[in-house]
């Protein structure tokens, strides 16, 4: 479950509306980089890893970015505040103003809406970390890019230090990805195919079948299928 | 197989990790993180976004010069913030008791001071909002001008 904690991670006060830069910056809200997509990854792609510390990780990190896509979200609104009515009909920030008035919408600065296609689980533990690591580097990007375009100081505070939380993950994730390895010498292997365990007939046969494939393979077969018939009658 | 950062030679700091000597073909790797490594104090680490100067790499080396206020919540932050890098830490170096204690004062720093702070500007969760008044729906919340910084 989630508990929602009434604090930003890091504040946000933005003095000078600015429609223009929150046009661009909503892009790290709803955009292909942005902090929604970041979020569902990692939230998402938790359920099929094998081991606790990706688990953990992919956990932590995903309930990171929920904090950072408030803090886009602020950075937006504060920058639509009090709006003017020559404000409104700045050039960049009209065509957003007509479908979202000064409401917050998760889109990509293009106008293109959040769309889950800009993500990929894949329900493997190699591919699913490299997505995670160039979707860091991809976010560190755009932040640069916000850099580049913005000359507010009460924003790029809030910008430089989401664009060091993007290294800080990329570190984590990177470093997740061989603590096995570390741990059981080589065995690397195993990680590049975790095995798919595909259930086949009732519970008791995948209980009783299992336990005693332990004990003795050739003989349990036999009952095995015993208890499959049984099973399924 | 992994040396420790600080054992390690001059030319292998804080702001290098340790790569296997021989590491399997086709699995990209990133450099561990040593133990015992430098560390921000909190309010600083929340300023800069990372706990870890080695981790610290700011676009065109312009750096924050503000991060925090200087209120009760400020102070909360700052040791939250702590707290949640210590964990992303951990995650990957579970074995590292010196983070884990560094983890725990911090973790006994913050119950201390979110005890005081919401006894005094009101409840940051849900749960803490009874009492004699509801006291949940208290502006400012933390996405408005000017909210977040008592």
């Amino acid at each position: 479950m989630f508990v929602y904690e009434k604090t930003l991670q890091y504040p946000v006060k933005i003095t000078n509306t600015n429609p223009k830069l929150a046009a661009i910056i909503v892009s790290q809200y709803g955009g292909p980089d942005g902090e929604l997509g970041a979020s569902l990854r990692y939230l998402s792609q938790r359920y099929s890893m094998p081991f606790d510390e990706l688990k953990g990780l992919l956990t932590d990190i995903g309930t990171e970015e929920l904090s950072h896509l408030e803090m886009v979200g602020t950075i937006v609104h504060q920058l639509t505040r009090n709006l003017t009515e020559s404000q409104i009909k700045t050039a960049g920030f009209d065509a957003y103003f007509v479908d979202h008035t000064a409401g917050v919408y998760p889109t990509a600065a293009s106008g293109f809406p959040w769309s889950a296609a800009s993500m990929a689980v894949k329900g493997d533990l190699i591919a699913d970390l490299t997505e995670d690591m160039a979707a860091e580097q991809k976010a560190r990007v755009t932040y640069d890019n916000i850099l580049r375009l913005s000359d507010d100081p009460d924003v790029n505070n809030v910008i430089r230090y989401l664009r060091e939380r993007e290294i800080v993950h990329f570190q984590r994730f990177g470093e997740a990805k061989r603590t096995r390895w570390k741990k059981k010498n080589r065995a690397a292997d195993n990680m590049i195919q975790p095995r798919v365990i595909v259930k086949n007939g009732s519970w008791l046969f995948s209980f009783l079948g299992y336990h005693i494939l332990q004990i003795e393979r050739k003989l349990s077969l036999l009952v095995a299928v015993f208890l499959y018939d049984l099973g399924t009658k | 197989m992994y040396k420790q950062n600080h054992h390690a030679d001059n030319d292998c700091n804080y702001k290098n990790g340790m790569l296997p000597e021989c590491a399997p073909l086709a699995v990209p790797y990133v450099p561990m993180q040593g133990e015992s490594i430098p560390q921000y104090n909190p309010k600083e680490a929340l300023t800069r976004g990372t706990l870890f100067p080695g981790l610290d790499l700011p676009w065109k080396n312009v750096v924050n010069q503000t991060g925090a206020p200087d209120t009760p919540l400020g102070e909360l932050m700052a040791l939250g913030f702590v707290i949640h890098e210590l964990g992303l830490y951990l995650d990957t170096h579970c074995d590292d008791t010196e983070a884990l204690e560094m983890f725990n004062r911090y973790v006994e720093l913050y119950e201390e001071g979110e005890k005081r702070y919401v006894a005094r500007y009101g409840p940051l969760r849900q749960m803490q909002a009874g009492g004699e008044s509801y006291t949940w729906l208290c502006s400012p919340w933390p996405w408005e001008y000017g909210g977040g910084m008592k």
